[in-house]
């Protein structure tokens, strides 16, 4: 699903975001990206949904090399990927279903299939109820579920996300949890960068974590930080 | 793209307008008023060269006679001139008629001419007018080359100064048409900029979800559009309603005039403001939509 081989990424600033990073996820994984701020978690995110170019090195996504993508045929990769971010970024003129909606009028889906669909991803966040309400008459935690609902209601093959949980309180957090791993327990690959430990150390997934744009650890069923042996 | 996309871009695009009236009322007007100030000038140029060239095809060649040409032979080379293609008219005007013309002309100040007495100083001469203005000179010639004809004047000064003068007119209307043509694309430029700016966030949750870049242009486009398209249709309507007035009462008071009737003219002049206007907004985004790629 994803393959990043030898992964150099350098801003036109001089700072060097990624190093030779390597990682392959299958399809239908669970990855969380851990680690400090300004360890490439963020960089390396952005270059598998193509907002990023690799400096040097290969990434894959779905078998596209995405570094030599095409501009044009970025729209249609970004399709297969749902994108939620820490600052939800929904349109606040816009109500709950018109903000999900408004991902598949832009790629000329049918109004009665988005109709159709905009129900079942509300049901999946569990919002079915607040359809008609702005963005700014829900709680930070019901924002981030109409994100993460526009983010799926394109039925993408992965979703990533970027501190989804940073500014949501302890429940909102877990809430939001619960439903990604059901997300990709209905088959999508989800990566996931965080600092929120206690979630990590919870949902016992793989865990890539980075330091200094470099990976430094990359284990099955493990928690946040490196576990000394009991 | 479907038929409910490009609602959707047009619905966009309203917003866009409706977020900062006061923006597109301006971008409206200046885009009318330049683009009407260019159609005036317009009009009036063909109006003054059709005047123009009517002036020049009626100027008269004079070609005059030596003192001792008798009547016959004027009168006879007067039906040579007449069978010449590229002339319209010819006429004999005898020295006393000139005389007479010549106090006509001069008006309460006739009295001058009657120190000459008897004496009438003038000479018989031909007065031809040319079928076409380009053939002016060419009767002068062949005229001067007439037995018995000394020389011949018309009055080219006249016709070539205010030749130069309409040109003038229609390059100062051209430069100030074009002047306010770059202001109303400057307006309009800002106005879709400005869109952009307040759309950046839609913009990008839209490349985000994969929307093509072209729906993401076409909101702006249409935008330019409708702000070009609606200032060039007030334009071109105001600029045909008022040549066809303008004639009808210039026809009535001036019926001397050769105006150019409106029935071409205004209405090409019409088409060619919506064109320009229309163009006006597509250049506007064409400007604008560098900016576009940075958001």
């Amino acid at each position: 699903m994803i393959s990043v081989r030898r992964v150099q990424k350098v801003y036109p600033n001089g700072v060097t975001a990624l190093r030779d990073v390597d990682l392959e996820i299958a399809k239908g994984e669970f990855v969380f990206l851990v680690g400090p701020s300004g360890a490439g978690k963020t960089t390396l995110l952005r270059l598998l949904f193509r907002e990023e170019v690799p400096t040097s090195g290969a990434v894959i996504v779905n078998g596209h090399d995405v570094g030599r993508m095409r501009p044009r045929q970025i729209p249609y990769l970004r399709r297969q990927i749902g994108v939620v971010f820490q600052d939800f970024r929904l349109l606040p003129q816009r109500n709950v279903q018109e903000n999900i909606a408004f991902a598949l009028r832009v790629i000329e889906v049918h109004p009665r299939e988005i109709k159709r669909r905009v129900a079942q991803v509300l049901e999946l966040v569990g919002l079915s109820d607040r359809g008609f309400a702005l963005p700014a008459q829900l709680s930070g935690g019901e924002q981030q579920r109409v994100a993460l609902a526009r983010a799926m209601v394109g039925r993408p093959v992965m979703l990533l996300a970027d501190e989804p949980t940073g500014n949501l309180d302890p429940q909102n957090a877990e809430d939001m949890m619960r439903i990604m791993l059901e997300i990709n327990r209905l088959g999508t690959t989800v990566v996931m960068a965080t600092h929120a430990a206690h979630l990590v150390d919870r949902a016992r997934q793989r865990v890539v974590a980075m330091a200094d744009g470099a990976i430094q650890r990359d284990e099955l069923a493990a928690s946040y930080h490196v576990e000394v042996t009991r | 793209m479907r038929l409910r996309t490009w609602a959707f871009c047009l619905n966009e695009a309203n917003q866009n307008l409706l977020r900062n009236p006061v923006l597109a009322i301006a971008s409206i007007t200046t885009t009318a008023v330049s683009l009407l100030v260019l159609g005036v000038f317009l009009m009036l140029s063909v109006n003054v060269n059709a005047i123009a060239t009517s002036v020049e095809s009626q100027v008269a060649v004079r070609a005059f006679f030596a003192k001792n040409v008798s009547p016959s032979q004027e009168a006879s080379e007067l039906q040579t001139v007449r069978g010449w293609s590229e002339v319209r008219t010819a006429a004999l005007v005898t020295k006393e008629q000139a005389l007479a013309q010549l106090k006509q002309q001069f008006g309460n100040q006739a009295k001058v001419l009657d120190s000459l007495g008897s004496a009438n100083p003038l000479e018989d001469s031909l007065s031809v007018t040319a079928q076409k203005p380009q053939d002016v000179k060419d009767v002068a010639t062949r005229l001067a080359d007439l037995s018995g004809v000394v020389h011949t004047t018309y009055q080219s000064a006249v016709v070539s100064r205010l030749f130069a003068l309409i040109n003038d007119v229609r390059i100062v209307g051209l430069a100030i048409g074009v002047l306010l043509l770059i202001g109303s694309l400057l307006v309009i430029t800002n106005a879709i900029r400005l869109g952009m700016a307040a759309r950046r966030r839609e913009i990008g949750i839209m490349r985000l979800v994969g929307a093509t870049e072209s729906l993401v242009h076409w909101p702006f486009i249409l935008e330019g559009l409708i702000l070009g398209g609606i200032g060039a249709i007030a334009a071109s309507g105001l600029a045909y309603w008022s040549y066809v007035a303008a004639y009808h009462s210039a026809v009535r008071s001036l019926p001397f005039l050769p105006l150019v009737s409106p029935s071409p003219i205004a209405r090409d002049i019409a088409l060619l403001l919506l064109v320009l206007g229309i163009l006006l907004g597509a250049v506007g985004f064409r400007i604008s939509v560098r900016r576009l790629a940075r958001i």
